[in-house]
């Protein structure tokens, strides 16, 4: 290759690399780099999982092997191993359910409570407990396990480590969301409907049921559904609180399945665990945009429905 | 229809924390006037909306309605309603929900209710709006929603604040037009809070101009533009054209003698007694241009700094040789502007259109002389 | 309005439930680790009275964190998993949050939606995708071995810390770029209009105006996920289950799980809880200074 020869290469090689610089800046539009590092983050959140649902519709015993589909043998087709018919699956589907159905009811009435208490009232007490609601949404679990399980033990021991211990500690961890999210919408509503409500003559209490409630509702609706999401998912303090195989939850059992041999009947609940929240999910966002739909035509509260939802704001 | 809505404010303060909001004003607005309350942000006006409808407590001083003290009354036993800025429309109920509210809040039987709520709508001209959703209204409408739902209890008082604050410049101006034909068809007060000046004087009966929780001067529309009492008021309602002088004290006609810089000028309005180092005042449209080398009193020389045509009118901004800079008004009647840039003038002050007012340093008014 | 007593008898439930079951037991652990330890049946005897306390095991298990000792070996190891982990999640996540805030326009609530996705499938559930992808006939190994990467691909599944550290990464992101997308959506987008008007190119605009302003988003979002990565324990049990890849968390979980010294596993969750604690009240003043700072 002679002297020009090479640098002329050079030089085309040269424009070639800043060619594709452009292409990937693209100054004018969006930053293509920053298009391709999205969807290649997104999919590699996503496709993990996917296949592990998939292969909860394995035709053979593999987790890593495909054999074929089918549809339900894993989730009620085997009699011996799938989900329907393994009694210690059956019962950790049924100890979420009930742990995160008992968290809801219990959770989002206080948090409301809670949320409306943190929000108006005035001075160091207020503040100490606000702080005091923050701190459930930065300890550790390991932290929030250790502590409990102790004083079930020594401090508090007529209660065993039970379903109701296992609930007490999901009520514990759950009220600082709802507190965050509906506290989040009463900031956003401001208080003119209710000094409209009292100009009116509605009395405080009136006030609060006929006025300010129905406005809660959509916070309230989307507490229910997190709290769900979140307890359903817990397993640090499900299992600090844990009776024993009594009181195993999903993730508990996966927890010990998964280093074990396990079956594609493990992929199986958590997939259902996995359609249930999106199942709740689902639910509390359409309700959520379909009671809210006044508010955003109008240009305000709302605007964002998952970050209304989601309340990221502490 | 309703009469009387006597509203009297004692010696009301309000503090948040060290911070007072309202110094201890007193007001007194008779049954069946528009009175407004008319300053800029942070002026107290809000504050005291507020301490009326009973949404802030006073701390210091006493509200009256009619005579009977509701300062510890809770503002849902008080005979007053207010229409908010933002409307504050209850979104998840219709139109007649939102109208009916108050009155169902009072225990009134149906077909009454009924009634009330179609006569309301139909005082503002909403009738078959019943069914409709706040959010599909526009805001002019949901302004008259507000406005429905608030007289429907037909109460003494009618607090309103900054009511079409929210609505482009058109509307506003139709639906003073309107607030103010209804407040007339109506009878009752209305208590109205604004910080357009040019609101305040179209609508109101009186005004009371606000400034630093203090009121400057109450008083109607005309005399506070053109007898102001304080700086501040003359300085608020449009250009006042506020020169420093020196006051010598009324002389035998009653005239203030006062002294800009070289010239005598004779001030026959406001504080002719004054003396010491004060202001004048004299509005743009009063204010006469003369040829270069006119005679007589209250001539000053001057310059054409600027001239601008506004359409309707020209105005002329002139400098006089004494520094000061006075801008003057003339209407467009169809002729070229009387001076160009540049020219050479007399700026005539006439002695009864000029006004020598107390300056800031002074105590103003607090006590409504109505 | 309300009357004034109404709000505090509303939160009232509330704060007494977190009183009686988190401030409590907390101090229920302090109570432990200064305790004593029953000579006869060995367990742990929780001592209230801070002037009975017995800095025996607190003592002991704080010159284990001494440098050359085992939990500092412990401890050096989770931090360092932690900061690696820290730093992939941002130089991943922050792109990504700054793409979803600036430039994605129509596509944005679709690509909210699947951010959003993560969180409502189980922690586990996405920790046993992994394990079946990394195990030795998994997906992972079949494509590495295809791609001519590996002919013997390593041992994925057994004390492997590239394998916790992907665990971590993966598990804990989403809780980093949704708080990171929020404050960069809080960003003026004037500012940056004002900053290329004036002559800077995108990527000066970028440097000068959005990374600072997205300070105290990155410090807060890294707090919110740094913090339980700390006390993480079964990520590295169901990923490596090696004590070569053990947490802090892996020990405190020992030590009360089939343990002999639960004082030990107290004074161990206290020492985790301090210094974490010390992390949290460092990004408080940070924030409290920055927001004195923006005001000024």
């Amino acid at each position: 290759m002679t002297a020009t020869s090479a640098s002329l290469a050079l030089a085309g090689n040269r424009s070639v690399l800043r060619r594709v610089r452009d292409w990937l800046g693209n100054p004018w539009g969006r930053p293509r780099f920053l298009v391709l590092v999205t969807w290649a983050y997104i999919v590699w959140s996503i496709v993990p999982v996917l296949i592990a649902i998939q292969f909860s519709f394995n035709a053979g015993r593999s987790l890593t092997a495909w054999q074929g589909l089918s549809l339900t043998r894993w989730y009620w087709g085997d009699p011996v191993d799938s989900v329907w018919a393994d009694p210690t699956l059956q019962a950790a589907l049924l100890q979420s359910l009930k742990l995160a159905g008992l968290d809801m009811l219990i959770a989002t009435p206080l948090g409301v409570l809670l949320a409306l208490g943190l929000a108006r009232w005035r001075g160091y007490l207020a503040e100490a407990s606000n702080l005091l609601m923050l701190f459930p949404l930065v300890t550790p679990e390991i932290v929030m396990g250790v502590s409990l399980s102790l004083v079930f033990l020594y401090l508090f021991d007529f209660i065993e480590p039970s379903t109701t211990a296992q609930v007490l500690g999901h009520v514990t961890f759950s009220l600082s969301y709802v507190v965050v999210i509906v506290r989040g919408r009463l900031f956003s509503i401001g208080r003119q409907y209710e000094e409209a409500a009292a100009d009116l003559g509605a009395t405080p209490w009136e006030t609060l049921w006929l006025v300010l409630l129905p406005l809660l509702l959509p916070a309230i609706l989307s507490s229910l559904m997190i709290v769900f999401a979140i307890s359903i998912d817990d397993f640090v303090i499900s299992q600090w609180l844990s009776c024993g195989a009594d009181c195993d939850t999903i993730p508990i059992r996966i927890y010990s399945a998964t280093r074990a041999a396990p079956l594609p009947s493990i992929n199986a609940l958590a997939a259902i665990m996995v359609y249930f929240t999106i199942g709740a999910l689902l639910i509390a966002y359409f309700l959520f945009r379909f009671l809210t739909r006044g508010e955003r035509a109008a240009g305000k509260a709302g605007r964002s429905v998952v970050a209304d939802m989601g309340g990221f704001d502490m | 229809m309703v009469r009387g809505g006597e509203v009297q404010v004692v010696d009301l303060v309000k503090r948040f924390g060290p911070v007072a909001a309202v110094h201890g004003i007193n007001l007194h607005m008779p049954g069946g006037e528009f009175f407004s309350m008319l300053g800029p942000s942070g002026c107290g006006k809000t504050t005291t909306l507020r301490m009326i409808a009973g949404f802030e407590q006073p701390s210091e001083g006493k509200i009256l309605l009619d005579g009977e003290d509701m300062t510890g009354t809770p503002p849902h036993r008080r005979h007053v309603n207010t229409v908010f800025q933002n409307y504050a429309l209850f979104p998840h109920l219709n139109v007649f929900d939102n109208v009916a509210f108050g009155l169902r809040r009072q225990r009134v039987e149906r077909s009454e209710l009924q009634r009330r709520v179609g006569e309301a709508l139909a005082l503002v001209q909403l009738t078959g709006f019943e069914k409709r959703k706040p959010v599909q209204l526009s805001g002019g409408q949901q302004q008259r929603v507000a406005l429905a739902r608030a007289l429907v209890l037909k109460p003494a008082v009618l607090l309103l604040d900054e009511p079409l604050g929210a609505l482009d410049a058109k509307l506003r101006k139709q639906l003073q037009i309107e607030l103010k034909a209804l407040q007339q068809q109506v009878g009752i007060t209305f208590i109205y809070v604004t910080h357009d000046q040019e609101e305040a004087l179209t609508m109101s009966d009186r005004i009371a101009v606000m400034s630093n929780g203090r009121v400057e001067q109450v008083a109607a529309p005309r005399q506070v533009y053109e007898e102001p009492a304080t700086v501040f008021v003359a300085d608020f309602l449009g250009v006042s054209n506020l020169m420093q002088v020196t006051a010598r004290g009324a002389d035998a006609q009653g005239h203030c003698r006062i002294r800009l810089e070289d010239f005598e000028l004779q001030a026959a309005r406001g504080d002719t007694a004054v003396s010491g180092d004060t202001k004048a005042t004299i509005r743009p449209e009063r204010v006469r241009l003369e040829p270069h080398g006119s005679t007589g009193e209250n001539r000053v020389p001057g310059t054409i700094e600027r001239a601008v045509y506004l359409g309707n009118a020209f105005q002329l901004i002139v400098r006089l040789c004494t520094g000061q800079s006075i801008q003057t008004l003339f209407q467009n009647t169809g002729d070229e502007m009387p001076y160009a840039q540049g020219a050479a003038v007399h700026v005539h002050f006439p002695a009864d259109a000029l006004r020598v007012l107390r300056d800031t340093g002074a105590r103003a008014p607090t006590t409504d002389k109505s | 309005m309300y009357p004034r007593r109404l709000w505090p008898a509303f939160a009232m439930p509330g704060v007494l439930w977190l009183c009686l079951l988190f401030l409590v037991p907390f101090y229920a652990v302090i109570a432990v680790a200064f305790g004593t330890v029953d000579p006869i049946f060995l367990n742990p005897v929780p001592v209230w009275n801070p002037l009975d306390w017995n800095a025996d095991y607190v003592l002991q298990t704080l010159t284990g964190f001494l440098p050359g000792n085992d939990y500092w070996r412990v401890f050096i190891r989770t931090t360092e998993y932690v900061a690696i982990s820290l730093a992939l999640c941002l130089l991943i996540g922050y792109p990504v949050a700054y793409y979803i805030s600036r430039h994605a326009g129509r596509t944005k609530s679709l690509l909210v939606a699947l951010l959003v996705l993560p969180f409502w499938v189980s922690y586990l559930m996405r920790m046993l995708a992994w394990v079946n992808l990394l195990a030795p006939e998994g997906y992972v190994n079949r494509i590495l071995t295809w791609a001519h990467i590996f002919t013997t691909p390593p041992d994925w599944l057994n004390g492997n810390p590239y394998s916790v550290i992907l665990g971590l990464v993966y598990g804990y992101i989403p809780y980093l770029i949704m708080p990171l997308l929020a404050a960069l959506d809080r960003i003026d987008k004037s500012l940056l209009e004002a900053a290329r008007d004036l002559g800077a190119s995108p990527f000066r605009a970028f440097v000068h105006v959005t990374l600072p302003l997205s300070k105290t988003g990155i410090l807060g979002a890294s707090v919110i996920i740094t913090l339980p990565m700390f006390g993480d324990y079964y990520t590295p049990n169901i990923i490596s289950g090696s004590p070569q890849t053990s947490m802090l968390g892996n020990q405190i979980d020992i030590f009360f799980h089939g343990g002999p010294q639960p004082a030990i596993g107290a004074a161990l969750t206290l020492v985790l809880s301090v210094f974490l604690g010390v992390l949290m009240i460092y990004y408080m003043l940070t924030v409290a200074k920055a927001s004195r700072e923006a005001q000024a």
